[in-house]
């Protein structure tokens, strides 16, 4: 059995204007939930696609299921949900499962089986004989998810998986998820909300603009950015709060909650500092804590507030 | 294979149960058995004869014997009656005078009133051949050609008469002949006429021209949908481009064979059950107009049958691969124009060389794959090409056919991807490159 489901080593792809992604590196080992961060355009999808070999890298290797060359002879043992959702329209959802089952090499009988079984799931027993069309948006989604696992896959790729579903259905995907990599499967996927990677991810890997700016064991990544991070909450004299978040020497980013804040040490300041620098400018404190830092913080600090808010405009064009 | 026969059959059932496909499977074979049959209801709706009036200034029997002859014309159909109800009346000293004041008569009044023709037979018209027909309708060329015919055998035989020829002796004399033509090739006859033969081969490349228009085009709008539908990613994530276009390709094409092979086989019914059929509507038999079903030895049709499924092959290829570059089925009509005007080329490049299948033109042209599909069935069946021409010709055209797929997967696999605009030529070569 192999250790290490993908491994990239010095994997850049290059379009005509930009480079989308520049010398990445990137191991992810058997088993477990691996969460590929980064913000719009900074080359989650182009890697994603490069790995499912639909993209050709211009430089480096990518390697899967611990040494074979990335290749689409490998497509049985892999899922795949594109970032960009699609199924025949016209198609009945049954049909539609067994045809995308066997494109992944199942036999049709077992592919009717196991359609049946996944639709029973999901709650969408029903639907079975409905045109894709006459589907919500969201029964689409989960439809496009069980086609991508439908044939059992060591390997799941998942490109944005759970962007424009309900709470409700959010959960339901998630459940899976979890239970996959439960029975030994490696998740593969990309997102760009925190707190879903946070709640799910054994490890992260965080990337912006084509580079990897932070990899490695969630606890560890957290671990790393350690004891600089206080958890605040006021009840008195907010605005006094305010002018000592503000100094610089002290603080050196604040995530304002309003009620609460979230807040990274400059490089020379303690806690203690803090502490009583907020005491004697006269500011209530009903919560005073040394936290490990949120990943949506630390993604925020290494990535720069700016770039997480860049247009999309590599992943239109990848 | 096994996902290739997915997508085959993904291809075919989709299409199949689609309403448009059942109807314009069926609508066709309706409309031949209306053509077949309508024109003989109609004709037989018409059912007063034609009152003719035969102005008769000639010496001797001409007048009679062309009235006698257009009342003994029978109306096609089972139960016809006479075709015309015939009056002859003779000119006496003023012709013209007579003739104006019948004129006058025709085209008056309802159906059954006044006259629907007048006749003229004079001396001076049966020498020159030119007769006179004042009539209410001569609009239709069929009605015409019929009434010229009455005419023509009845002063024929006037004719021989006057000058002194024994009418029955004259007119086996005169009876006209058919060439029997017997292809032949190498010396041994083939049991196959050349009409046919030619006939056939002429009819393959038509339907390969309609197949390709029609199912060449609905490749690449399928290729089209599926980018636009976004599913083309997932499926490039399960197999090859190349699985996806051969299946997609083949897939089609099945529809499109079904769907010809019903029509034909409509037309060959026609044929066959021309009798049952002519009953059904209550008319005779031969007055139905049907197809000849060519008699043509299996060896031909199979070589027939090879060449327009490796030329459907390699057009359909071409196709999907100009449907990968565009985005939008209305690009496509542009970027396609292209394959189209290559399909039309060697449309017409056929119908100019048959006069010399052999030269030495018609013989490159049956090397080129493009062109191969429409040259080397019509050039076999005027001429027997040797096994060794058409092996290579077949040769050629198959390996066309391996280049433009892969030609066709390559530009796929990068265009399926890409979304928004056209590809550029020089883009494609890029892709092409990178392969």
């Amino acid at each position: 059995m192999y250790e290490t489901a993908i491994t990239l080593e010095r994997v850049t792809k290059r379009y005509a204007g930009h480079t989308a992604v520049r010398s990445l590196d990137l191991t992810i080992p058997r088993g477990g939930i691996f969460g590929l961060l980064g913000p719009n355009g900074a080359g989650k999808s182009t890697t994603i696609r490069m790995i499912m070999n639909m993209l050709v890298a211009d430089e480096g290797r990518i390697t899967l299921f611990g040494g074979e060359p990335a290749s689409r002879d490998l497509s049985a043992r892999i899922g795949y949900l594109p970032e960009e959702r699609g199924l025949y329209k016209k198609m009945q959802v049954l049909e539609q499962l067994i045809f995308l089952g066997e494109t992944k090499g199942l036999p049709r009988r077992r592919a009717r089986e196991l359609s049946g079984q996944w639709l029973a799931r999901l709650g969408l027993s029903d639907w079975a004989a409905r045109r894709v069309e006459d589907l919500s948006k969201g029964m689409q989604q989960k439809v496009q998810f069980i086609g991508a696992l439908l044939h059992e896959p060591e390997l799941v790729v998942l490109d944005e998986p759970f962007s424009g579903l309900d709470p409700v259905n959010s959960q339901v995907m998630k459940d899976v998820v979890v239970e996959m990599a439960r029975q030994g499967r490696t998740v593969l996927f990309s997102t760009h909300i925190m707190e879903q990677a946070e709640k799910m991810c054994d490890r992260v890997a965080i990337i912006a603009r084509g580079e990897k700016l932070v990899d490695g064991r969630l606890a560890d990544v957290k671990r790393a950015d350690g004891d600089r991070h206080v958890a605040l909450a006021f009840h008195r004299n907010r605005e006094a709060a305010a002018r000592v978040l503000g100094d610089r020497s002290l603080v050196a980013r604040t995530d304002d909650y309003g009620a609460s804040a979230e807040v990274t040490l400059a490089p020379q300041a303690s806690g203690d500092a803090l502490l009583e620098a907020l005491l004697g400018a006269g500011v209530g404190i009903s919560r005073f804590e040394l936290v490990e830092p949120s990943l949506q913080s630390i993604f925020i600090a290494k990535v720069g507030a700016d770039a997480a808010t860049a247009p999309a405009l590599e992943e239109s064009r990848a | 294979m096994h996902k290739v026969w997915a997508v085959i059959r993904r291809e075919f059932v989709e299409r199949v149960r689609t309403r448009t496909f059942l109807l314009s499977t069926l609508l066709f074979p309706a409309l031949m058995i209306g053509l077949t049959v309508l024109p003989v209801l109609l004709d037989r709706r018409a059912k007063a004869p034609k009152r003719v009036v035969v102005l008769d200034g000639a010496t001797g029997e001409a007048g009679t014997r062309v009235a006698d002859g257009l009342a003994a014309a029978k109306r096609t159909g089972s139960n016809g009656g006479a075709r015309y109800s015939v009056t002859r009346l003779v000119a006496g000293t003023d012709l013209e005078a007579r003739r104006d004041s019948l004129v006058r008569h025709v085209g008056v009044g309802s159906e059954g009133e006044g006259l629907d023709g007048v006749l003229v037979i004079t001396d001076d018209a049966i020498t020159t051949g030119k007769i006179p027909y004042y009539g209410a309708n001569v609009g239709s060329p069929q009605d015409m050609r019929r009434l010229e015919t009455e005419v023509q055998t009845a002063l024929r035989l006037e004719r021989l008469r006057r000058a002194g020829i024994d009418p029955f002796v004259a007119m086996p004399a005169l009876r006209p002949i058919d060439l029997q033509a017997q292809k032949v090739s190498g010396g041994a006859t083939t049991g196959e006429s050349g009409d046919a033969s030619f006939i056939l081969a002429y009819a393959m490349s038509f339907l390969l021209y309609m197949a390709l228009l029609l199912y060449g085009n609905q490749v690449m709008t399928s290729v089209v949908e599926e980018k636009s539908s976004r599913i083309s990613e997932v499926l490039m994530g399960s197999m090859r481009p190349f699985q996806l276009l051969l299946g997609k390709v083949i897939g089609v094409g099945a529809v499109g064979l079904v769907q010809l092979a019903v029509w034909a086989g409509t037309a060959m019914a026609l044929t066959r059950f021309r009798t049952q059929l002519a009953g059904l509507f209550g008319v005779a038999p031969d007055s139905l107009r049907t197809m000849p079903i060519p008699e043509v030895s299996p060896g031909l049709l199979a070589v027939f049958l090879l060449f327009f499924v490796l030329g459907f092959l390699f057009y359909a290829s071409l196709y999907a691969a100009v449907g990968s570059t565009c985005s939008t089925v209305q690009e496509t009509q542009q970027a396609s124009v292209p394959v189209t005007m290559t399909i039309a080329v060697g449309l017409i490049l056929m119908f100019s060389l048959f006069g010399e299948p052999n030269s030495s033109l018609a013989r490159l042209l049956s090397l080129l794959p493009p062109f191969a599909p429409f040259m080397t069935p019509v050039r076999h069946a005027l001429v027997k090409l040797s096994p060794m021409e058409l092996g290579l010709s077949a040769l050629a055209l198959a390996a066309g056919v391996v280049a433009v797929a892969w030609v066709a997967g390559q530009i796929y696999r990068t265009g399926i991807l890409m979304h928004g605009r056209r590809a550029s030529l020089r883009e494609v070569w890029r892709w092409l490159r990178a392969g």
